[in-house]
């Protein structure tokens, strides 16, 4: 049997956050949840979350974008399958290829709606010359168990509603999370546990000091969450960008002088960009200290 | 003869689609037991342990030596023989490499893209343990070369995943829940053949077994997906003895926008539909026109088509014993989110019943 670990808080909030949906354009329901964990934190016009801590005139920033590539429900049919739609964003190639034959999940204001992309059935492809074709999103077709347009409308499934594959995080090994994006998800964990823990401590951030804390929107296509931050609350002298594998944040953050000096901090992950992307919850725990130091330092 | 009574079966039949919504409950319990317990082909203890645990206490359920599940119910002949399997597509540990991952061989007809980069399960005697199937690299996912599937433990060594108590022969799948979609359809993964084996627990359960008028066996089979290799122990410890078999086993539907239409056409949601013609075996005409007669008899409804695949009941057919499978309509087989009706499953029960009463 694997021994795992016993989970700490940052594991207990890196598996939460891995399990919900924030495709690009579409994260209020990810930010909804770290507004309610981080007590005196707001949504700015962005969309952000941004909790700021102390009073200082130096201040420092750190980062967490939340969103995700995705899927909106492009149309649907009259036979009650839906089309979807690519999230704009950064081309990810063979991502597409992740949906076929799997369970997804529909965003709707009313609740997620299961669904599923049909496959063809392999007992039928016996005898046939039509070799399964590569899948593209063009010929995803979600069935959700409805036989008609007016089925589908009446379980709150709406064109542009969200689809992301169904989140089901997993543990494995010792200390291992797999699931779609788990190293932004874990990195943005370390960043509320840090967060909570700097508000709740008198003392921890120095005098004459102030740090903004904010998990930002859109980073896969616009930047338009960390270029909010930087022209609404900067300038910064230091920028601290938290996230997964290669941090994609990166690429956007030399067009805003306003975030000062940029400091990468990136989860290393196995698997990235697949729906096993996979993370050592350890190595989140150690940049959640690593966070509560910097956030500590005198300057 | 015939083709009116093919006609009627394809008529609606409001009476039996009005279904009381507590069988339709006990019906999804059992199956819902049944889908959330793992058995590759080989491995099906857990599966074959949830059936004996559903089964009424008169049952008395007995294991061979191939490890099908049998219960004997009436006295006298003929002998009826009713077959579901217990098995599931997944994949066996044939190695584990000096890097600590898992190589794997399928066990049973799969599209391999499907399962990588996944979550998994190794499942040895007594225990699981989670894992995760590696990404397919751009080459291996066009070829779609199982050979290619890893598995990855959370190990970096061999002696890492052996510690974890992994051993080659075991068998691996991927976690799975039954869920409920709209109205009445449910998607989960070994819906092939967990429906069969659960409409064959359900028609136990409300059968009188000192009302039938002769010998019924029910049976659930192991390792159906690579071979019928327990069917076939069965129909060679019966031989001549059985009048006739059912398999009750998926009927593979082309309803669905991917698939052509040529055939294989049975919408789900109509009912339990007699496999006529498929791979292994074709039913006899009159025994065809019987079993739409015994459907119509309890205003069950019943369509009747043809599809691809084997069934256990073609084991049967070196001893003379004729076979009428009856299925019910499955979208997606042997992938991750197979999509049945509820509604569909409970007839299927309720088909299954009246063929060992009536027939």
């Amino acid at each position: 049997m694997a021994a795992q670990s016993a989970p700490s808080p940052v594991d207990d909030l890196a598996r939460r956050l891995a399990g919900l949906s924030a495709v690009t354009g579409l994260e209020q329901q990810l930010v909804d949840t770290l507004l309610s964990l981080l007590p005196g934190s707001r949504r700015d016009r962005a969309g952000n979350a941004v909790l700021s801590l102390g009073a200082g005139a130096s201040r420092r920033l750190a980062i967490c974008p939340v969103d995700e590539p995705g899927y909106v429900v492009g149309h649907v049919r009259a036979d009650g399958y839906l089309t979807l739609r690519r999230s704009p964003g950064r081309p990810s190639p063979g991502r597409d290829a992740q949906l076929e034959g799997q369970r997804v999940s529909i965003w709707t204001p009313r609740g997620v709606v299961p669904g599923v992309v049909a496959v063809r059935s392999i007992h039928l492809t016996r005898g046939r010359d039509r070799a399964p074709g590569t899948f593209t999103v063009d010929s995803g077709l979600v069935d959700v168990g409805a036989g008609s347009e007016a089925e589908v409308g009446s379980l709150g499934i709406r064109p542009l509603a969200p689809v992301t594959l169904h989140k089901r995080p997993h543990r494995y090994g010792r200390d291992l999370l797999a699931a779609p994006v788990a190293g932004r998800r874990a990195a943005c964990a370390a960043l509320v546990v840090t967060a909570r823990r700097a508000a709740a401590e008198q003392g921890m951030i120095p005098r004459r000091q102030s740090v903004v804390i904010a998990f930002v929107v859109e980073e896969e296509l616009s930047g338009r969450g960390l270029g909010t931050i930087a022209n609404s609350m900067g300038p910064f002298e230091e920028t601290v960008i938290v996230d997964g594998g290669d941090g994609g944040a990166t690429t956007s953050a030399d067009r805003w002088p306003s975030l000062g000096r940029v400091v990468v901090k990136a989860l290393p992950v196995r698997y990235a960009g697949t729906p096993v992307e996979t993370v050592a919850l350890s190595d989140a725990e150690r940049l959640a200290a690593e966070l509560a130091a910097w956030i500590g330092e005198s300057r | 003869m015939r083709a009116a009574l093919a006609l009627l079966a394809l008529l609606p039949f409001t009476a039996a689609a009005a279904q009381d919504p507590e069988r339709l409950r006990e019906t999804e319990a059992a199956l819902k037991t049944l889908v959330e317990s793992y058995g590759v082909s080989g491995m099906e203890a857990p599966v074959r342990e949830a059936v004996r645990r559903l089964l009424p206490a008169w049952a008395k359920p007995q294991v061979d030596t191939a490890g099908n599940l049998w219960v004997t119910a009436g006295r006298g002949e003929p002998t009826v023989v009713l077959v579901a399997h217990l098995d599931e597509v997944g994949f066996e540990v044939t190695a584990i490499g000096e890097d600590g991952a898992l190589e794997v061989t399928p066990r049973g007809g799969i599209f391999p893209t499907l399962w990588a980069g996944r979550p998994a399960l190794v499942h040895g005697g007594r225990f699981s343990v989670p894992a995760v199937f590696q990404p397919l690299d751009s080459a291996a996912a066009s070829s779609g070369d199982p050979m290619s599937l890893r598995v990855d433990v959370g190990a970096t060594s061999r002696a890492q995943t052996e510690a974890l108590g992994v051993r080659i022969g075991y068998t691996v799948t991927s976690p799975k829940e039954y869920v409920r979609l709209a109205g009445e359809r449910v998607t989960a993964r070994s819906f092939d053949d967990r429906v069969g084996s659960a409409a064959q627990v359900m028609a136990v359960r409300r059968l009188d077994p000192e009302k039938l008028r002769h010998t019924v066996i029910f049976l659930w089979s192991v390792r159906e997906e690579i071979g019928l290799e327990g069917a076939r122990a069965a129909a060679r410890s019966l031989g001549l003895r059985p009048a006739r078999v059912h398999a009750i086993d998926t009927f593979v539907s082309a309803d669905s926008p991917l698939e052509l239409r040529n055939f294989a056409v049975a919408p789900l949601g109509q009912g339990p539909v007699a496999r006529a013609l498929d791979n292994s075996s074709v039913t006899p005409p009159a025994l065809l026109d019987s079993l739409v007669a015994v459907a119509g008899s309890r205003g069950i409804p019943l369509q009747v088509g043809t599809t691809n695949g084997g069934n256990d009941g073609s084991a049967f057919a070196e001893f003379g014993v004729p076979d009428v499978p009856i299925g019910w309509p499955l979208r997606y087989s042997h992938s991750p989110v197979e999509v049945a009706d509820l509604r569909d499953v409970a007839h299927l029960a309720e088909l299954v019943q009246a063929v060992a009463e009536r027939w």
